[in-house]
């Protein structure tokens, strides 16, 4: 299977002209060219295939129709306490060269796939968020609105020793343009020994848009990264969250929520690779259905050689509303260690007719039981949340959602 | 490899000798996989035409269909070379004592028979040493007590020529078409000797139907075909009887199974499988359930070097119901893939999967399953649930379950855990004054309770001592 066929305006030029207006060092920019000459051999993600069937058809999208690069508009907050570094990829070129040849490409190979290498090809926008020794940062935020057809932007976190943020990140859509729109998110987070990232993502785009996303830590000794994932807008969401556990001791957490309606489409991954010893992992993820949205859940926990003494968690539930949703599921645990205790769990069901005629013959009516049930089946992750601000952000469009 | 006749020409060649084992073969196939190969098959069993026609489309298929290379963490089938494969042998018929004899057997399948305390005559049985012998004797008496029922037990080579009408409209066409994967294709070019049963309506057959000693009867032929047939209302018990190690030159089982089960039947299949550890071990085995009905299969995976099976069960009326209890062992160079596969196509149906799995001394065990609930089939429920027990840091154990859910009022479970043989339940047993091999045993023993209590008593026995015999190392 080769590459989808791409957009004339994805030329040399092009990379060259983003990079020229970055004010890109030459290794960067080198680093996009190889990346654009390797699309043609460069297959699409992976996804699940069973017998007859991909569970995600991402070869069907016309990125001819909906990338076009050099006109890349959006707005974005960027902010963080003072003791942190927070910068825009233009001004991280310049001030923070040193950080960025160290660590882009580091966590994510550019080429490890099409998406990925179309994306290191054509980033626009970005943030650094450099977090020195022994300072906790609280706060930080990243709010980016899309405001052109297609929108590549990458994210990279880097945490000195001992030290700890909070990054809240959230992407919508503005001014209407017309016709389908693609997304494409890259995150690279390096945590450096002891220390603790909280990264909170929040993907609200409009549903016209095609969004893939891909997040990746590496967690050195001792570090934490955890991941919230809040997957609520986007025609179709291709997003995995995944932790290298190379440090020693070293632990992650990630949970998810995504609420579909319509004919929304998310496929959506946790992964954890536990690669050295004492490593604990939790993956936690709940999602609602409703009309005809589909939604494909992948979890992996691969526990490597090494990898003494691990802990690994995973629970995936899936409420469906609708008889023309469809939930798809496949938790994977791979061990390799026996010094292991893993376990997974994923359930799929529909509102409990009990919980409902409890609720109605307590004088509510049929929406309203409905909504408060699976607003209450939504407590469990959220309370999971430990950002506030994330947390009510997640139930206030979870609330409007059922409102619609 | 010019003409049929030329083919016939060549088994009689002094070649065919050097082949050790089949000095009392009455026919044997040249190696590979060729349309003379399927033909003289069809012939030797003179077996009607569209039986024939049958075989040489599934050749089709199996030269068309790619091998399964790409799926995550399958087991490598590069050693695996059908081109080297004697497809077809039978063995004289006329020396039923012995194709071979109980001194060619391997030292560590005469071993496992020693431990397993089994009678010399017996083992010699099960060893498919002599099989075809007994397996006549068991058989006949059987017979008698069915056939006033109605119930039909035969080989399946036989079915052809005297059930016909039965064999034509279900063999290979609804449940397990050529198609279907790259072996089934090749099971159809090369099927050989395996069950029939059929159950008419309303018939219980109280007591397990045993094709222990038959199935070695056609001494290689690993290609065995199992149609069972279970009328409304019917009720039958089959056990497959590959329990015993097979041995020798071939290097690949590709059976078929197919069982239908009517309108509130009920089958159950149980098998033991310990095929030796140069085996592949590459099945397909379906069955499809009517209203109301239920299918059961029980299956131990203990042999072979590396297996891929995952019985299938289409739940295709209203209420019908499937559940699956799987184990597997794979202790070194062993790499047993296994799981289950149940599709929904029906409301209020109900399926259960549970997997136990062992891993030991670098074997590699892995659960595949898929739980498919269609459109439309409301009230199903399903709950799946695999656990894993691993010895020691060079084996590995993977999960891989897929559900995918078409339909939202369902019921949808699986869990699955993983986890060290626990170090406290072994101290706490020592203390209790048993050695270390009996502690672990015995927690293997508890761990596989629920699927030995499922098989009829001699099977439970065997299955515990064949794991017994595994931790101790003694197969190497």
């Amino acid at each position: 299977m080769t590459a989808t066929q791409v957009h004339e305006t994805i030329s040399e030029e092009t990379v060259r002209e983003i990079s020229d207006e970055l004010g890109e060092p030459d290794w960067l920019l080198e680093t996009r060219l190889d990346a654009l000459s390797a699309l043609g051999e460069l297959d699409m993600p992976d996804v699940i295939r069973t017998p007859g069937r991909d569970w995600t058809n991402l070869d069907a999208l016309d990125y001819e129709g909906f990338v076009d690069p050099l006109n890349a508009a959006e707005e974005k907050d960027q902010v963080g306490p003072e003791d942190a570094e927070v910068l825009p990829i233009s001004e991280a070129v310049s001030e923070r060269e040193d950080l960025l040849k160290e660590h882009f490409g580091s966590v994510i190979d550019p080429q490890e796939n099409y998406l990925t290498a179309l994306s290191t090809a054509l980033f626009s926008t970005g943030t650094l968020v450099y977090v020195p020794k022994n300072v906790d940062a609280e706060d930080v935020t990243i709010r980016t609105t899309q405001h052109s057809q297609s929108l590549f932007n990458y994210t990279l976190v880097v945490t000195e020793q001992s030290s700890s943020v909070t990054i809240l990140e959230r992407q919508d859509t503005g001014e209407s343009v017309e016709g389908e729109r693609y997304y494409s998110g890259i995150v690279e987070v390096a945590a450096g020994e002891n220390s603790h990232v909280q990264y909170g993502s929040l993907q609200d785009l409009d549903e016209e848009t095609y969004n893939y996303t891909l997040k990746r830590g590496d967690a050195d000794d001792y570090a934490t990264v955890n991941w919230v994932e809040g997957n609520l807008g986007s025609r179709l969401t291709k997003s995995s969250v995944e932790t290298e556990l190379n440090g020693e001791g070293s632990e992650t957490k990630t949970v998810g929520a995504f609420f579909g309606h319509d004919d929304q489409h998310f496929d959506i991954a946790a992964r954890v690779w536990h690669n050295t010893a004492h490593t604990t992992a939790d993956l936690v993820t709940r999602g609602v259905l409703d009309d005809e949205a589909r939604s494909v859940y992948e979890g992996v926990q691969d526990v490597g050689r090494d990898a003494w003494d691990t802990n690994s968690y995973q629970r995936e539930n899936t409420l469906m509303l609708s008889d023309e949703s469809e939930a798809d599921a496949s938790p994977k645990l791979i061990i390799n260690n026996h010094d292991t205790e893993a376990s997974h769990s994923a359930t799929v069901g529909q509102i409990d007719e009990e919980d409902m005629f409890y609720m109605t013959s307590r004088g509510l009516d049929d929406e309203s039981a409905r909504n408060m049930l699976v607003e209450g089946f939504f407590v469990p992750v959220l309370e999971e949340v430990e950002v506030e601000e994330l947390r009510e952000d997640l139930q206030i469009r979870i609330e409007e959602r059922l409102h619609e | 490899m010019s003409s049929e006749q030329d083919q016939l020409k060549e088994t009689n060649t002094e070649e065919r000798f050097s082949f050790k084992k089949d000095e009392s073969a009455a026919v044997k196939s040249e190696k590979g996989l060729t349309e003379e190969v399927v033909r003289l098959i069809s012939e030797d069993k003179d077996e009607p035409e569209w039986m024939l026609e049958r075989r040489l489309r599934a050749l089709e298929h199996w030269k068309k269909m790619p091998m399964p290379t790409d799926w995550p963490g399958q087991p490598d089938l590069s050693e695996l070379d059908v081109e080297e494969i004697v497809p077809y042998i039978r063995p004289d018929v006329d020396k039923r004592e012995g194709a071979d004899s109980w001194d060619d057997l391997p030292e560590d399948i005469q071993d496992t028979f020693e431990k397993l305390g089994i009678p010399e005559a017996e083992r010699k049985a099960l060893s498919g040493v002599g099989a075809q012998y007994e397996s006549e004797v068991v058989y006949q008496n059987m017979q008698e007590q069915w056939e006033e029922k109605g119930v039909v037990f035969c080989n399946m080579d036989e079915a052809v020529q005297e059930h016909e009408d039965l064999v034509k409209e279900y063999f290979m066409t609804s449940c397990v078409p050529p198609s279907d994967n790259k072996f089934a294709a090749l099971h159809g070019a090369v099927w050989s000797g395996g069950s029939f049963v059929y159950v008419p309506e309303d018939v219980t057959v109280e007591m397990p139907v045993q094709a222990y000693f038959r199935m070695n009867s056609e001494g290689m032929g690993q290609f065995e075909h199992t149609l069972i047939i279970a009328e409304p209302g019917s009720e039958v018990h089959y056990i497959e009887g590959c329990s015993a190690p097979k041995y020798g030159t071939h290097n690949l089982h590709s059976g078929g199974v197919e069982v239908f089960v009517k309108e509130d039947a009920h089958v159950q299949y149980s098998t033991v499988q310990n095929w030796s550890k140069n085996t592949f071990n590459l099945n397909t085995k379906r069955s499809i359930v009517e209203k109301g009905g239920r299918m059961e299969w029980v299956s131990g995976s203990m042999g072979s070097k590396a297996t891929m099976l995952y019985p299938c069960t289409i739940l295709k009326g209203r209420g019908a119901s499937a559940n699956n209890i799987t184990i597997a062992f794979a202790g070194e160079g062993q790499n047993i893939d296994t799981g289950a596969k149940v599709y929904h196509n029906a409301p209020h149906t109900k399926s259960t999967i549970e997997s136990k799995s062992i891993s030991k001394d670098g074997g590699r065990t892995n659960y595949r399953g898929l739980v498919h609930i269609s459109e439309g089939a409301e009230h199903s429920s399903t709950s799946v649930e695999c656990d894993a027990l691993m010895f020691d840091n060079e084996s590995t154990s993977d999960t891989m379950p897929y559900m995918e859910i078409d339909e939202s009022k369902v019921d949808v479970a699986h869990e699955a855990t993983v986890g060290k043989i626990g170090d406290e339940d072994v101290f706490y047993l020592q203390s209790r004054g048993l050695d270390d091999d009996d502690a672990k045993q015995m927690i293997v023993s508890g761990f596989i309770e629920p699927i030995t209590e499922e098989l009829p008593i001699e099977y439970a026995v065997e299955l515990n001592r064949l794991i017994e015999l595994e931790m101790e190392g003694s197969l190497g």
